[in-house]
């Protein structure tokens, strides 16, 4: 049996022998692994899924052209390709019609299913997403003062629509003066095509000043904005969440460090016996630290796998519960936290070997 | 006696070991006082933070005629539809929910066409050839305006609520009158800045009045394209003294749930009373509207809808990393405790050979832990407020104090966790033989 054989046979033992108190310092490196995995899973993803609770603010970046030259086929394509897979593009025109009664009102051209997803802050009373293709959806001032009976009519420049007043949208803000109805409907009436496009760019605030400069270089006529107000908001949500998970994440590392110092020690200090032996039987300083090492590597080792597993389950569930969607724990995370764990629990078996060089054989063996 | 002896010989003789158990519970402690306290006032913090959403109620007058507005132009004449006396805006300020206010900006607007004379400053000197004359907005606000109602004083406008604008150059003053001697201050949107060819100190002709441009305004939207003035010199330029067309108002509000969008006429009293006294944007909506009978109050659906969420997302977040941290503080300190008393077998052996009863081994050993936990609690719990303090200045700019009942909460922590950890390693210490401890075979 070769030293190396022995070493190992050594380190087997020793856990096999303790099989409770091995248990017991596994468990407790298990918890510690799962806790800052968890952190970490939440916080690896953090950014893409706080971004995402954004996307109930509506457009995010407003795509216009001069009315002279309306939004081209090609136009919109392009806008559909620079603003990713998660997107949503409504184009809209405007114009101002004169109801029977010769009130203005503002009326609005749009993909009216799009723009209600758009939208999905507004309460809309009689819409049904599957239902009929509708007409026209009706802004709450706007069907307070406009109808007539049951129907609306307007026109725009001698031509005449009538529509039925409903559904009726709640914005708060001055949609609520509006009527939106089918592009088709809307360029019959008015003539005029769609120069705006509003846009939802679903991502990271980078991704969304990348998708602005990308669509203003693309769309060199057009004028590509953000809603500042909202990419602000998103901006410095994200950004000080992340840094308050970071700074909690590190206070979580702090804490698993003091805890594997002290498991350490109690572990060094349960097997002075063992030790003892080993230095009496001729082991050098360096055989025993490397052993001492190796076990808390391994243990560490095996804790963190455990671990892992478990915070799949509870990233799941978080995910789930404050997310409404799962947080997958990524694969490319299993490998730092081993490494992480294993880094952790040989510094932190660094005080105790202290203890272990301090060992006199003779002394311990005598029972002093 | 016997017992004190042994206690204070006890921290006597092992002032090293008994400070790393103690810097471990003031450790651990300091970390839960800390993520305590930046748990329980994360919430404000990120309302603060939501706050660049501007406001969350609109205030228009309920017998207004539609508004005309496409693309940020209002194209209603400014002599139809109906007004907001500016004089009731106060009362804002009365409502029940008063401390939820955290501001409001009134808005009157029309468009005008403006004059530009470039270069022309307060001495005088026109280039002839670069006058133009353009159409404009011209939108009248409160910047940082004092408002009074009844002994209170608040300092509110457009910089408080719509804190996303962004000024290059000063801010105007809000004048109470038509200022005598030089004209007055106002905000010029960059896009019109750069069509027309507006700096910073040209004086602008509005409706015959000039006004000189302190500042180029950008805020991403329509303001880009218009001139913003202080209300009473649009007031005066428009002819509508003592009117506005529009407020907005931003409040600190509870999320929206079922219980909010119930209709409280149609409520019991008692269920009437809970509603009207939660800060829910529909009652301080209700509230706004028994204050001024004759304004409709809508929640700006877009911000008070999504606000929420977003705010209760990031504090369960917070929730769930407060209680890992927690959760891992209370292992490390038990974990400590089990090793300081695995070390002191001997002792145990020793007292026992000499007649000690397992509950008084015992309680010398938890009475040491109670006085570790006591200090290390209080030591954790000064630290963990710097913490705190340090963790708020650093990342959102402001402090996060630290609420007394923390103390309460850390210090019983401090002895649960110490008590836990020493009891498991007490009780394997008692288990063992004396006569094989002290010789050494344990």
């Amino acid at each position: 049996m070769n030293s190396r054989q022995l070493l190992l046979r050594l380190l087997l033992k020793a856990v096999w022998v303790r099989k409770d108190r091995s248990l017991t310092a596994l468990i407790s490196v298990a918890v510690v692994a799962t806790i800052a995995t968890a952190a970490l899973t939440i916080y690896s993803d953090l950014e893409g899924k706080l971004s995402h609770e954004f996307r109930g603010f509506g457009a995010n970046v407003i795509v216009t052209k001069q009315q002279s030259s309306p939004l081209t086929p090609d136009d919109l394509s392009r806008i559909d390709a620079i603003a990713g897979v998660k997107r949503l593009v409504v184009p809209v025109a405007y114009a101002v019609a004169a109801s029977r009664g010769g009130a203005k009102v503002v009326i609005g051209g749009a993909d009216l299913e799009k723009l209600v997803q758009m939208n999905s802050s507004w309460s809309i009373t009689g819409w049904s997403a599957t239902g009929k293709a509708t007409q026209a959806i009706v802004g709450s001032r706007a069907a307070e003062i406009l109808p007539e009976g049951s129907s609306i009519n307007i026109s725009v420049g001698g031509r005449t629509k009538q529509f039925a007043a409903s559904p009726v949208f709640h914005s708060g803000s001055d949609e609520d003066s509006r009527i939106y109805m089918n592009m088709a409907d809307f360029t019959q009436l008015s003539g005029i095509q769609p120069s705006t496009a509003l846009v939802r760019v679903e991502g990271r605030p980078l991704e969304i000043q990348n998708a602005i400069t990308q669509l203003s270089a693309a769309l060199p006529d057009a004028e590509a904005k953000p809603v500042r107000q909202i990419t602000q908001a998103q901006t410095s949500v994200v950004g000080k969440t992340r840094s308050l998970v970071l700074a909690s994440s590190a206070v979580v590392v702090v804490l698993i460090m003091l805890c594997m110092v002290a498991t350490f020690t109690s572990s060094v200090l349960e097997r002075r016996k063992d030790f003892a032996v080993m230095k009496a039987l001729g082991a050098s300083n360096r055989t025993v630290n490397s052993l001492f090492a190796a076990e808390a590597a391994l243990l560490a080792l095996s804790g963190s796998i455990v671990g892992y597993i478990l915070v799949c389950g509870i990233a799941f569930g978080i995910g789930k519960v404050n997310f409404e969607a799962a947080i997958l724990p990524q694969p490319v995370l299993l490998l730092p936290v081993l490494l992480g764990s294993v880094v952790l629990a040989l510094l932190a078996s660094t005080a105790p070997l202290r203890l272990l060089q301090q060992i006199q054989p003779a002394g311990i063996l005598r029972g002093e | 006696m016997m017992f004190l002896r042994l206690l204070f010989e006890s921290f006597r003789r092992q002032k090293r070991r008994k400070s790393v158990a103690l810097l471990a519970i003031a450790l651990g402690m300091s970390i839960a006082t800390a993520m305590i306290a930046v748990g329980t006032d994360i919430g404000d913090k990120i309302n603060q933070e939501l706050r660049t959403l501007g406001a969350n109620l609109v205030l228009t007058p309920v017998e207004d005629t539609l508004d005309v507005n496409i693309g940020g132009v209002n194209l209603k004449p400014v002599s139809e539809g109906a007004f907001i006396p500016e004089q009731d805006l106060a009362k804002i300020k009365g409502i029940f929910w008063e401390h939820s206010i955290q501001g409001f900006a009134p808005f009157l607007s029309a468009t005008e066409s403006v004059k530009t004379h470039h270069g022309e400053t307060n001495k005088g000197i026109v280039d002839a050839q670069k006058t133009g004359t353009v159409d404009a907005q011209l939108i009248g606000t409160y910047f940082a305006q004092p408002v009074h109602y009844g002994k209170q004083e608040t300092i509110t406008g457009v910089r408080s609520v719509n804190t996303w604008w962004r000024v290059d150059g000063d801010w105007p003053q809000d004048y109470a009158a038509w200022p005598t001697g030089k004209p007055p201050d106002a905000l010029v949107g960059s896009q019109l800045a750069q069509q027309a060819a507006i700096s910073i100190g040209d004086l602008v002709d509005v409706g015959g009045y000039k006004l000189r441009v302190s500042g180029i305004l950008n805020t991403g939207s329509a303001e880009d394209q218009a001139i913003v003035a202080p209300l009473h010199i649009v007031q005066k330029i428009l002819g509508q003294p003592n009117t506005v067309r529009s407020v907005n108002v931003r409040a600190l509000t509870k999320p929206e749930d079922a219980f909010a969008r119930k209709d409280p006429s149609k409520m019991t009293p008692a269920m009437r009373d809970r509603w009207y006294c939660s800060p829910y944007a529909n009652s301080i909506a209700y509230q706004i509207h028994e204050a001024l009978p004759n304004v409709r109050v809508e929640q700006v659906r877009q911000v008070e809808q999504n606000q929420g969420k977003v705010f209760s997302r990031v504090s369960g977040l917070m929730l769930l990393l407060t209680l890992a941290a927690l959760l891992a503080a209370a292992l490390a300190v038990s974990a400590a405790m089990a090793a300081t008393i695995l070390e002191r077998r001997q002792e145990v052996g020793l007292m026992k050979s000499l007649g000690a009863s397992n509950a008084g081994v015992a309680g010398l050993f938890l009475t040491e832990a109670a006085f570790l936990a006591l200090a290390g609690g209080l030591l954790g719990f000064v630290a963990g407020s710097f913490l705190a303090h340090r963790i708020g200045q650093s990342i959102f700019g402001s402090s996060i104090a630290v609420h007394p009942v923390v103390l309460a909460v850390v210090i019983f922590a401090a002895f649960a966790v110490t008590f836990l950890g020493s009891a498991g390693a007490v009780r394997k210490a008692m288990q063992f033989d004396p006569a094989v401890v002290l010789r050494g075979d344990a």
